[in-house]
Formats: C-alpha cells, structure tokens, sequence
C-alpha cells in the first residue's frame, strides 16, 4: 500500500455537502416521499394507562368516508415471524404491532385505520368505540419493583422488576475504605424524563408488490440495514426481496435505531391491502409514543479523604422502562468512576417497568455514570468545604499518567480530562469568577458555576457495532462515487467522509459524491448511533481510498512505463515525482480502466474500484470533554439564565472543526434543555400532562447561549485517521455542567441540588424548603 | 393532527358574516389569524363544519384615530399594530404586541381574534381591560358596545352574544406625563406568560392622577387590582412599590399548571407588579 497523500481537506471547514438542499428547504424527508395507489394510516391509541379491553367496535369506522381498512390485532396474529434486532439480541422482541387484549400506557396502539387521506383516517378513528377495564397503574418508578400492580400482569409476570443486579463490590476493601476516611458523601441523584424529539418524527412508506413479492421501504430511520434485515426476518423473505431506503432522515439521537411496533403494523398493512402504505407520525404521537429517556435515579456515595482525594465511588441505581422498552439503555455502571483516578467502585442496578412510554437510546445513552457522578461531586465539594474544581482537579486523570485501568475495568488511554478541565477554567477566568459572584452575592444577585467533566466510550464493540464498510468507485469520467454503510440523520457524513476520500485520492473534494441509507447499493453497516461514524465509517472510508488509489497507480504506471512508487497524485493528476511533465489524469487512467481493461497486464482486473471494511485496533475508542456553565439565577422569579457557556473537548483530530462544533452545540442544547426546560410528566394515573410543544418545552433559538469551545487534539491510535468519536458529548455533559451551575448560584442559601429538572418552580420550590427548614 | 373536514366561506361583507353566522348557527366559527382556532382544531379539541373567515371584509381592517381614542379593527394584524403610527399612541397596546408569540404569529395573527379568543394569559384582553377599551359587536341587531370590564366572563368565554362578531375594539387615549409598562414571566421568548402585570401611570407632580394595573396568568380572567391601583393613587409616587404589588397579590387565586404551581404565581406576584410599576413610573417622569 502507498502511503496517502498530505492531507488538503480534513482539518479544514470546507463547505457541507448537505447544505444547499437542507437550507434551502429541499431535503427528501419520508413526507416527501409517495407512491401511486398510496393509502394513509392513523392509529388509535390507548388513553387509558392500564386496562383490559373488554370490547373494540370498528364497524362505523369502516363505513366512514375514504375508509380502506381497519385492523385490529386478530387480523395481524399469525401474519409475522421473528421480531428482534440483531444489535440487542432474540430476546428483546418488538411488542406487538398492536394491543392484543390489554392496554399498558396510554399511547399503545389499539387499531390501524387505513384511508385515502390522514385525516379521514383520523376521522374513522373517532368513530372506533373502545370499552376498556380500567386497572390501577404503577407511574412511579422509584417505587414499582415493590408495588403490587404489576405492569405485565398479562403475561404473568410476578413483579415490575425486569433486571436486578444486586450489589457487587469491584473492590475487595470498599467497607474498609467507607469506615476509615475522613469524609463519607451521600446523595441520592435523580435525573427527569426527556426525550430525543427529532424534528422529522417517524415515518414510513411501505410498499408490498404482489406477484413481484418485494417489500420497498422509505423510513426515517438511523439504520437501513438493520431495518431490511429486521423486517425479511418479519415476514420471512430473503434479504434481496426488502429494499429500506432513507434519503434525507430529519434527526434521530437514537430514537430511530431500532423498528417499532408501529412500522410492524404498516408493514403488515401494505402486504394485506397490495397496496403502498404512509404513516406519518404527528408530534403528539412522538410526543407519548416514540420511546422515552433519562428517568433514572441512583443514591451515589463517596469516600474522601481529608486532603480530598476520592478513595471509592457506589451508586445503587434504579431506571425507569416503562411498559415496553425498544432499547433498556441505561447506565454502565463500570464507568462511574469516568476519567477521575478513584481506586474503588461498588455498585447495584435495577431496571422496573412502569405503565408509561418505554425507554428508548437517547445521545449518550450512558450519560447517567455522568450526571450521577458529577452532581454527586458538587455535592460532596459543598460537604466537605472544597471548592468544586480543586475537588476535580485533585482527582482527575491526565494524558501523561495513562494508560489507567479503572476499577470498572476500563483501560482509558488517550485522553485528556484534566487538561479540558484547566483550558475550560482559563477559558471562564475561573478565580476571576469566583470574585464577581462573591460580589454578585453582596448585592443580592445569584451566580454560580458548573463543572462537568467526562469520557465516554465511543466507537464501542458491542455485537453489530464493530463494523462498518465502503465501496469506493472512480467512474470512467474521472469522479468519484463512495457508497458507505451509514445512515446519516443530521452528521454531515456526506461532507466528512469526502474530506477523507479526496484526500486519500488526491482529488477535488466536489469530485466526491457520498451515497449512503440503500440497502440495494451500500455495504452492510449496523446503524449511524453510538459516535462511530469518524472512527469506524472514517476508517471504511480511508481504507477503500487507498486501495482504489493503488489501482489507480498501478494502471498509471504502467500507460507511463514507470515503477508506482515513483508516481504521486494531486489535484486529480498522477504524476512521476520530480518530472512533472510525465502526467496523466485520473480521468486518463479511469478512461483505460474501464474501456481497454483488455489491454492490462494479466494481474490487473480493470476498473477503479473497491469495497473495503473497517474494524478499529481496539475498542472502544476514548474521547473526553470538560464543560463549565456560568448562570444567573433571577431572585424575584427564580428564572435561571445562562450566562456563559464552555467547553473544552478532545475528539483527537478534526476530520471538520465545523462539523465538530455543529455537533457540541447541537448536544450541549438538548442537555441544557433537559434541565431548564424539557420534562415529560405524567400524572399519578399514567396520562401524559406534556402532549404539545406548548407544554413539553424544547429549548429554541431564542435560549440557546453562546457556546465557546476548545480543542485539545490528542490523536487516537484505534484508527487511521486518528479520529474519536464526538457526536453525543455535548448532550453528555451539558446536564449535570448546568444543573451544578444552579447548585452553586443557590448555595449560599443553602440549597442542595441533587434532581432535575430545574425551572423557575423547582428552584422556587428548593428555596422555600430551604427556607422553611433553617426558620 | 388534522382538523376534521370543514367548508371554508370568505365573505367580503360584515353583513355576510353576520348571516352566514346566523345561518349555520353552532357549527359555524370565525376564523381571523387562525393562530389558535386552527391549533385546537388540528388536535381536534375543537370541530365546526363551517369556518367564517373575516380576513376579506375590509372594513375590519382599518385603524382610526380620534380626538378621545384609537379604534383598531377586528381583522388588524398584530404585526401591523404593532408598528401603526396610531396604535403608537396607545403605548400600552404597542408594548404588550411584542410579547404575543413570535413575529411569524404575530403576523397572522388579529388584535380582534386575541381579544375575541379571551385567553386569560393573553396580553391584548389585558390590554383592553387595563385602558377601559370599549368593545364594538356587530350582529343581526346592529352595532353595541360593551366596556372592556363587563367583556371577559371566563376563560374562551366573552359577553358576545351568539351570532355577533367583535368587529374593532376602542382603546381611550390618556394624556401627558403618563407611562405604561409590561412585565411577564415566560418561560422561553415567546410563549404564553406564567404570569404577567400590564401597568399605567399618569403623574401629576409627586401626585400618581391616574393608575391601571392588570395581571394575567392568575385567574380564568385578565384581573383588574383596583385596590392596589387606589393604594398607588393614595400614597403617591414614592410609595413603597413592593407594597402595591402585595396589595395586588393579595385576592388572587392563580391556579397550578405543569409549568409553575398556584404558589409560585402567587409568590412572584407583587415582584412583577413592583417592576411594571417602576418601569411605567420611570417612564411617565420622563
Ligand atoms: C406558538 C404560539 C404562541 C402564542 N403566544 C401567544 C402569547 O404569548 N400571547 C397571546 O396573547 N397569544 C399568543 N398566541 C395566540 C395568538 O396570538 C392568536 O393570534 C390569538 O390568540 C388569536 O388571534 P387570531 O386572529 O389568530 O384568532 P383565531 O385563531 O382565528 O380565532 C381565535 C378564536 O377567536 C374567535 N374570533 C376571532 N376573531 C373574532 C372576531 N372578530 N369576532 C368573534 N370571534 C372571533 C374565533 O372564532 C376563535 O374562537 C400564540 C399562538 C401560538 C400559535
């Protein structure tokens, strides 16, 4: 292999691909998308949270105007086969596609009606009468493993609980440690529910071709792939016989990884009807319906010495997955102890169902190690009486004492906590601060400051997730067509995964088309999730240039009369170095690869192409960030308001700082929204209280601080391009940077802040407890 | 999220809409901006099979000025008022536009159909009730008039009487050396207060001549704090303004949402009175 060319794209803010579409409002979304014959679906669903359903009458909704059909589950039970996704295993089965004789969250699909428009399907939908039994539902999941309503009953079930883990100390001398220290902290964290919220929500148009025998998909979706293979496993079809395509996907942060229930039951629809199927989900059924995240709570306790170094961390940890969960992502608790040099870990986790949405991946779905952790450190900062960055700072891991195994067995290399945590605390002005809060205070003004510092495990090997693969072709006319496993859902792939290509090709960046999410034309590739697109994809991508480019050298060589290693190739030009005058274009040489391939030495095949897959040296692949959040807190109100916003990050190189910083800010919106303005709340009977954008409250333009980050490029060694994977950080490290800002703005009232979220009535709440308790 | 099936009617005359009102009777609705009938309908919280829209008739469009008043149509787009060179002379209505929704909204969106719609979070019924506007309703009878403090009974509910459309809304001028203020809780730019005071002051001197004070947010209706408003007019322009917004607070009984309690509206009450009542003092010594 020839060794690539310097490097003219990566590094550099080039102009993304995408943009003339997206911004222009012509990205091809599913909505988009039709069919001829095409019908529309709307689905009835429970407003009960809990019941049996003694009857459900479809007759005046199939008379009703437009009505093509209605379906209930006995006219889909026994149509499909197996329902489980190859990332999570056989055992975690997509419910089925509709309610079959109880109902468990308010949300679960009852019927399917099927009409010429939407809303002459919604029509019909108010016209199907329900009878339900209302039983007593378990909402609170602090509580569920105890209560005795038990969510799956119907199944028989004994109890809420779905997976225990009792306490396992990592750590032989954890008691000794907790009975001889000088400090123990204890905190319970508990952490709200919020949601991905994309801004496409989902979508399918399924279309079954009699005769033919081929199921044709248009999905939102993160993953082709996964959803082809998912669904020839449905209906017992070979994989060629389902095409999943997904052209432009408007957001996903793990809410669109896996199928749901409800594009099983369309599925089913457009093979029963022979006709093209669209769902269009609206925003209160993405609202109560699209799988749910956070929610999850875990009681943290630290041991800490008397010079603040923290000898042993625990958590007994409890999360919420409603009643049917397509992903139980929740935390791993072998990485509580994240990037601090803490000897000792113990922990215990239980996973309980609740009459409520199930749990979905979210952006850094392991972000609770994170939020318990770091909370809990503030906590212990203001018990012990150390300010909460020297706390950090005393403890953190720094590049040059790596590689660090952690008592979870993390091997952690490669990264860069402390040196985040001291750019983000420059960046702030950090003592500087702590003088004008002091001041602040004396004039009744409420400011505080929030550390969050964290690695996480991105590019992770976990079953389908260590793969992915390129096909990369230079067409007879010279340009380039790269074909990727991914499925972009907003990351910009077609820009980064073109920087890499034309630069390994030694060719112009618009020369370089990027096709990706058809599973008829692209490699195989688990789903774009999980920070993995850089490394992983980017390695595919890498390794597919160069063979190509090997290609390419080897024809050149041979129409010059010259040895390949002597040849070199910029700006579309092979070329024998030091003579420049001896040059041929790639057009030249892809003219003779194609049209007089039998002209070639015996051992070359002809043509410019090659299919390559990717696998990192090791997994997962570290990156870590520090982020630091400066608020005020209006005493009259109580209405927080940030003032500053910091981070400092290491994602080793930049393929796009552009691209890199889309990403921060993109996920440090959705963390600070889950603190100061994102809740979903259900009441004590299981109804959702949060069903529009009027009360759900996403964080807008209009609230979205300026962010100011740094970059500290400590390269990575799983990879060639030395890349780590970024895309969830932000969201990662926002929660627990923000709700520690609050924390502080109110701890010279006393106030310990240990939950979220945290609007004007939590604060408000907080500090007349607070009050009440020192009258 | 799609309205159930309706017929549209654009009339261009008010006596049009007055019959097609009469005609269809209960299944018949008024459409102005849409900005909210539209929103209940898609999640069908509401359904009429007939929508009367008024955005054709022209003469619920136009702004007049009087020696006494501003008269603004029913079907005057927030968004112009907003910038009206009459409607300047109303500063408190010119203030409390700003603070309806977003600009797209606004520009959709009518003085009338705000006004009409009588959310008791809304600014414009504050507006109206803090100025002792008079409402204009056209119906089969003809036009009447009724004053802003007999309009509002309840949430969504007015004193119009079936059949009758608030056709312009009367907003009385006061004088010099006066000042007005909004001041709200929100939760993020642009959405419905939590809680919010609309507040007007006229000096005379030392000596507070006139007073509104308005809140929203609090009850099933703008409130009127006529006891607070007399507490000012008594004790004058230094009085201790934290004092006035207790004597505000006092009678009211906000109730809980999911975005903040009864207590925390009641808590933050006399706050934002205090700082509708300073800005619009600052304002009317200036
Ligand atoms: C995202 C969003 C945010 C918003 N934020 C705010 C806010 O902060 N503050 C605020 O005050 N409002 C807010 N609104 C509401 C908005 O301002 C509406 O414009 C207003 O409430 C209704 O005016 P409209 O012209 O759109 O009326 P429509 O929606 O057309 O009508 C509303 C109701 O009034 C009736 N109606 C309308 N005109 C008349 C008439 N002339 N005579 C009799 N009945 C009539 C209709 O029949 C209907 O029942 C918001 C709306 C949205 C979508």
């Amino acid at each position: 292999m020839s060794s690539p060319v310097a490097s003219r794209f990566v590094g550099s803010a080039v102009h993304r691909k995408e943009d003339r579409r997206l911004l222009t409002g012509h990205g091809q979304y599913v909505a988009d998308a039709s069919a001829p014959r095409m019908v529309h679906a709307a689905f009835l669903r429970s407003d009960v949270a809990k019941a049996r359903l003694n009857s459900v009458n479809i007759e005046a909704a199939k008379a009703a105007p437009g009505v093509v059909a209605v379906f209930l589950w006995s006219d889909f039970h026994e149509k499909f086969g197996e329902a489980w996704h190859a990332m999570l295993g056989q055992e975690l089965v997509v419910p089925p596609p509709l309610a079959i004789t109880d109902v468990r969250y308010v949300g679960d699909p009852i019927a399917l009606v099927v009409a010429t428009s939407r809303a002459l399907a919604e029509d019909a939908c108010g016209l199907i009468e329900v009878e339900y039994e209302p039983e007593q539902a378990t909402v609170d999941y602090a509580t569920a493993a105890a209560d005795s309503n038990v969510v799956h009953a119907a199944w028989g079930l004994p109890s809420n609980v779905m997976v225990a883990v009792p306490f396992t100390p990592m750590s032989a001398d954890l008691d000794e440690t907790f009975g001889s220290v000088e400090h123990v902290v204890e905190t319970t964290i508990v952490q709200n529910r919020y949601l991905c919220v994309p801004m496409e929500t989902r979508g399918v148009l399924a279309s079954w071709t009699p005769g033919l025998e081929e199921l044709d998909l248009i999905v939102a979706t993160q993953s082709v792939h996964e959803t082809r293979n998912f669904f020839a496993r449905y209906l017992g079809l070979d994989e060629g016989a389902v095409r999943v395509t997904a052209r432009d996907v408007g957001g996903g942060f793990g809410q669109k990884m896996f199928v749901f229930r409800e594009e099983c039951a369309v599925v089913l629809a457009t093979k029963l009807l022979g006709r093209p199927v669209k769902w269009i989900e609206d925003r209160l059924e993405n609202l109560i319906s699209a799988g749910h995240s956070r929610n999850e709570l875990g009681h943290v306790r630290m041991a800490i010495s008397a010079d603040g170094v923290i000898e042993a961390i625990t958590v007994d940890h409890v999360a919420d997955v409603g009643a049917y969960t397509p992903c139980p992502a929740v935390m791993d608790p072998t990485l509580l102890p994240g990037p601090y040099r803490i000897p000792r870990l113990g922990f215990s986790t239980q996973m309980v169902w609740t009459n409520t949405m199930g749990k979905a991946a979210y952006r850094g779905p392991w972000m609770f190690e994170t939020t318990a952790r770091e909370m809990a450190i503030d906590v212990a900062a203001r018990q012990i009486g150390m300010d909460p960055a020297e706390l950090r700072r005393r403890n953190l891991l720094s590049l040059p004492e790596l590689p660090f195994t952690s008592p979870g067995g993390k091997v952690f290399q490669e990264i860069t906590p402390l040196e985040t945590l001291e750019q983000a605390l420059g960046m702030l002005g950090y003592d500087e601060f702590r003088k004008e809060q002091a001041a602040a205070r004396e004039q009744g003004r409420w400011l505080g400051v929030g550390i969050c510092v964290y690695v996480e495990p991105t590019s992770m090997e976990q079953s389908t997730l260590g793969t992915e693969g390129a096909t990369i072709r230079i067409e007879s006319s010279g340009k380039v067509v790269a074909f990727l496993s991914t499925t972009s859902h907003g990351q910009s792939i077609e820009t980064t995964m073109a920087q890499i290509i034309a630069d390994d090709l030694g060719v112009s960046y618009d020369d370089v088309t990027v096709v990706q999410a058809d599973t008829q034309s692209t490699p195989y590739g688990p789903g774009t999730g999980g920070s993995r697109t850089a490394v992983i994809a980017g390695g595919a991508a890498h390794d597919a240039a160069v063979a190509v480019r090997d290609k390419v050298l080897g024809i050149a060589a041979h129409m010059m009369e010259a040895a390949p290693e002597d040849l070199e190739i910029a700006e579309g030009v092979v070329a024998v170095r030091g003579t420049p005058d001896r040059s041929l274009t790639i057009k030249e040489v892809a003219t003779q690869a194609y049209t007089n391939a039998h002209t070639l030495p015996v051992e070359m095949a002809g043509g410019l192409e090659a299919t390559i897959r990717f696998k990192p040296k090791r997994f997962p692949t570290w990156s870590n960030a520090t982020h630091v959040c400066v608020v005020e807190i209006d005493p009259d109100t109580f209405i927080p308001r940030i003032l500053r916003y910091i981070v400092s990050e290491d994602c080793g190189k930049m393929i796009n700082p552009q691209v890199v910083e889309g990403q921060i800010f993109g996920g440090v919106v959705q963390g600070l929204g889950g603190v100061l303005y994102e809740d979903f709340r259900y009441d004590q009977d299981g109804n959702p209280q949060t069903t529009t954008f009027l009360d759900y409250l996403l964080p807008t333009t209009g609230e979205a601080p300026k962010i100011e980050i740094g970059h500290i490029e400590s390269v990575s060694t799983t990879n060639p391009g030395g890349f780590k994977g970024m895309g969830e950080g932000g969201a990662i490290g926002a929660h627990a940077a923000v709700a520690n800002a609050v924390g502080d703005a109110l701890a010279h009232l006393g106030v310990n802040v240990t939950s979220t979220p945290l609007g004007p009535e939590q604060i408000f709440q907080l500090v007349q407890a607070t009050k009440k308790e020192r009258a | 999220m799609k309205p159930s099936q309706f017929q549209h009617h654009a009339p261009e005359q008010i006596d049009e809409v007055v019959g097609l009102l009469a005609e269809y009777g209960d299944d018949a609705k008024v459409l102005a901006g849409g900005q909210s009938l539209i929103p209940m309908m898609a999640l069908r919280m509401a359904a009429y099979p007939h929508l009367v829209d008024i955005a054709r008739v022209a003469s619920l469009s136009t702004i007049s000025a009087s020696a006494g008043a501003v008269r603004v149509g029913a079907m005057v787009r927030q968004s112009r008022a907003e910038r009206d060179a009459s409607v300047a002379k109303v500063p408190l209505l010119a203030k409390a536009i700003p603070h309806i929704g977003h600009f797209q909204i606004r520009s959709r969106g009518t003085v009338g159909g705000s006004i009409a719609h009588a959310d008791p979070a809304s600014e414009l019924p504050a507006v109206a009730l803090a100025l002792d506007a008079r409402i204009e309703a056209t119906g089969p009878g003809g036009v009447r008039h009724i004053d802003a403090s007999e309009f509002f009974l309840s949430t969504w509910q007015t004193a119009l009487d079936d059949g009758e459309i608030l056709s312009a809304v009367e907003f009385p001028l006061w004088g010099a050396n006066s000042g007005f203020a909004v001041e709200e809780i929100a939760r993020r730019k642009g959405d419905f207060a939590l809680i919010g005071a609309l507040a007007g002051v006229t000096l005379d001197g030392a000596r507070v001549a006139r007073a509104c004070i308005t809140m929203i947010g609090v009850g099933s209706t703008p409130i009127r704090c006529h006891d607070a408003e007399a507490a000012l007019i008594a004790g004058g322009a230094d009085t201790d303004l934290d004092d006035i917004g207790r004597i505000a607070a006092a009678p009211l009984t906000p109730a809980d949402d999911v975005h903040a309690s009864a207590e925390y509206r009641q808590h933050v009450s006399p706050a934002i009175v205090r700082r509708a009542l300073t800005a619009a003092l600052k304002e009317a010594r200036s």
